[in-house]
């Protein structure tokens, strides 16, 4: 059957493949740039715990670790705050409201992060820095400053997706849950939230891709201190310290620096890959979480 | 479709370029910068000229950032070394003085207040090396000594590293946390008790951070006054530049001439710097 030439379709295809080209050359390059120090660390580019350039030593474990801290922390802090909120605003609140709420809240995922770090310079440091005075911090600036700061910023999109699933939930089943006898906050927790865990689940991953990507806002509250590498892995004490997230590096005057010498150069591209491996990772599944979640 | 897509990235791309083209775009050291924004809001507002004005990574920035010839001045408050040229081949960097500022190390007010007002090269070194933790060590408080060193590349680091190593590159890494511009330098040591870092002097207010007297040798104790910036007697000063590639031209060359002409030059004394004037 013969196709009618369609400016719709071959913008559309061209838009695309422009899009599925960047990510692809993005990859490519960053992958090419990074081999030195591939060829010069192998494995232990990740594993390994010291980062010294002058001594072209690169060991990014700790920024690695860094980053998942502050990541999953802030996830751990805005999941119930922001599912609790959305459970609000689609099960109990007035549909007009609801719509006023998500519109606010949708605001605030609009505000730069550089705004929210220069207010987490301002208060959430020292508020951190008292909080903390029983396990004598040595400053303000710690991963858990970092996490807060990231919980605030990514709240919103837990919020307003959690929201969207929740209301994907067919109203068939909530009228024939209340005629059954199931009173209003029986049907938010056994029918409604059961049947959007997935979209939950979507919802909670893209906002940790988000946080997990974000830069500025941290760079200025979580210390930037090289080499913070726990003794025992899954103590505590990492969250009260300053530390380093592969974003806060990336942001830092070793880019400037690494400029013209390969191998630091490589270094510096191989943290950019590693991130862009994770986010990417991350937003695949949760895409596949949402995608086979037909509402 | 291939070439479709060709065409609309080559069209993008062109248009990109050509937004903005005659700015005149100034990046680099923050130090340099409150002089150098001054100026440029001056020259903006008479001569209406388009100047922007950006603080990119310190003087490493300006200078690569001039060298890519991203930008058309760059600021720096450290000579432009050897290997910055052999980085950037292309580019000829002229230096042009426009006058001298110290470092001064500084101390939260529970330091200074606890009885810490001076300090030696060897304490500072200690400090650096991780051998001294504590502010008792020193005479002062029973308190660690929270140090925020200056990012590597920071014209302020470098002038550090060379007084205390006497070659910054001969410095040992450390791993401390990092502090990058002025603003954010003296924001933190102010707030964090037991603090210490490097900053320049004009910023250190005695009133929310306080710059240590530098203790000689002969048990002589230096402040960063400008007397003994300009006579070299206080160890940790250093140049201000703006940089060019090749000798300035068109919208630089004016700015450049502003800030060495009399009302520019009065601009950088009131930022806390010494005019050139003054180091005669």
């Amino acid at each position: 059957m013969q196709r009618r030439f369609s400016f719709t379709r071959l913008f559309s295809y061209s838009f695309s493949a422009l899009a599925a080209g960047t990510v692809v050359a993005m990859f490519v390059l960053l992958i090419l740039q990074s081999l030195p120090v591939w060829q010069h660390e192998g494995l232990s580019f990740l594993t390994g715990t010291k980062w010294f350039y002058r001594q072209q030593q690169f060991g990014a474990a700790p920024m690695i670790l860094g980053t998942m801290i502050t990541a999953f922390t802030a996830l751990l802090l805005a999941a119930p705050l922001g599912i609790g909120a959305a459970i609000f605003t689609s099960e109990f609140l007035h549909p007009r409201l609801r719509l006023t709420v998500k519109v606010v809240i949708e605001l605030l995922a609009g505000v730069p992060s550089v705004i929210y770090g220069l207010l987490g310079v301002l208060f959430l440091r020292n508020w951190i820095y008292d909080l903390l005075t029983p396990f004598d911090p040595l400053s303000g600036d710690t991963l858990l400053t970092g996490a807060v700061l990231l919980a605030v910023m990514i709240l919103p999109t837990v919020m307003t997706l959690a929201d969207d699933a929740l209301r994907g939930v067919p109203v068939i089943q909530r009228h024939a849950a209340r005629g059954l006898g199931l009173n209003s906050s029986e049907v938010a927790l056994h029918i409604a939230l059961p049947q959007s865990v997935r979209g939950l689940l979507a919802a909670l991953l893209l906002a940790l891709g988000r946080a997990l990507g974000e830069a500025i806002a941290v760079f200025l509250v979580v210390g930037r201190q090289d080499n913070q590498w726990p003794y025992r892995l899954l103590s505590m004490q990492p969250l009260i310290q300053s530390g380093q997230t592969i974003t806060t590096k990336l942001a830092s005057s070793e880019t400037n620096i690494a400029y013209g010498y390969p191998l630091h150069w490589a270094a510096i591209c191989g943290l950019a890959l590693v991130l862009m491996v994770m986010v990417a990772g991350i937003t695949l599944i949760s895409a596949s979480f949402s995608r086979r979640h037909v509402p | 479709m291939i070439k479709t897509t060709f065409q609309l990235l080559l069209l993008t791309s062109f248009t990109a370029s050509v937004v903005h083209a005659d700015t005149l775009k100034i990046n680099g050291s923050t130090t340099v910068n409150l002089p150098a924004a001054e100026a440029a809001e001056i020259l903006r507002a008479e001569k209406k000229m388009d100047i922007q004005v950006d603080i990119q990574g310190g003087s490493s920035g300006g200078i690569s950032m001039l060298g890519e010839g991203l930008v058309q001045v760059g600021m720096a408050s450290k000579h432009v070394n050897e290997e910055d040229r052999a980085k950037f081949p292309k580019c000829e960097f002229k230096e042009i003085h426009i006058g001298e500022d110290a470092v001064a190390l500084i101390v939260s007010a529970d330091v200074w207040e606890g009885g810490v007002k001076s300090i030696t090269k060897e304490q500072v070194k200690g400090i650096y090396e991780g051998a001294t933790t504590n502010w008792k060590q020193l005479g002062g408080p029973d308190k660690r000594i929270a140090f925020f060193n200056k990012e590597p590349g920071r014209g302020t680091w470098e002038v550090f590293a060379n007084w205390v190593y006497g070659d910054h590159k001969k410095a040992p890494q450390v791993s401390f946390p990092e502090v990058g511009g002025n603003e954010e330098t003296r924001n933190k040591v102010a707030s964090t008790r037991g603090a210490l870092s490097q900053l320049s002097s004009s910023w250190a207010d005695g009133k929310t951070v306080f710059a240590l007297n530098i203790k000689a040798e002969s048990g002589e104790l230096i402040p960063p006054t400008n007397e003994n910036i300009a006579t070299k007697k206080y160890p940790l000063s250093r140049p201000l530049f703006l940089l060019t590639n090749g000798e300035p031209l068109g919208e630089a060359k004016t700015f450049v001439d502003f800030v060495l002409s009399e009302r520019g030059q009065a601009l950088v004394n009131k930022h806390g710097y010494l005019k050139l004037a003054d180091l005669k």
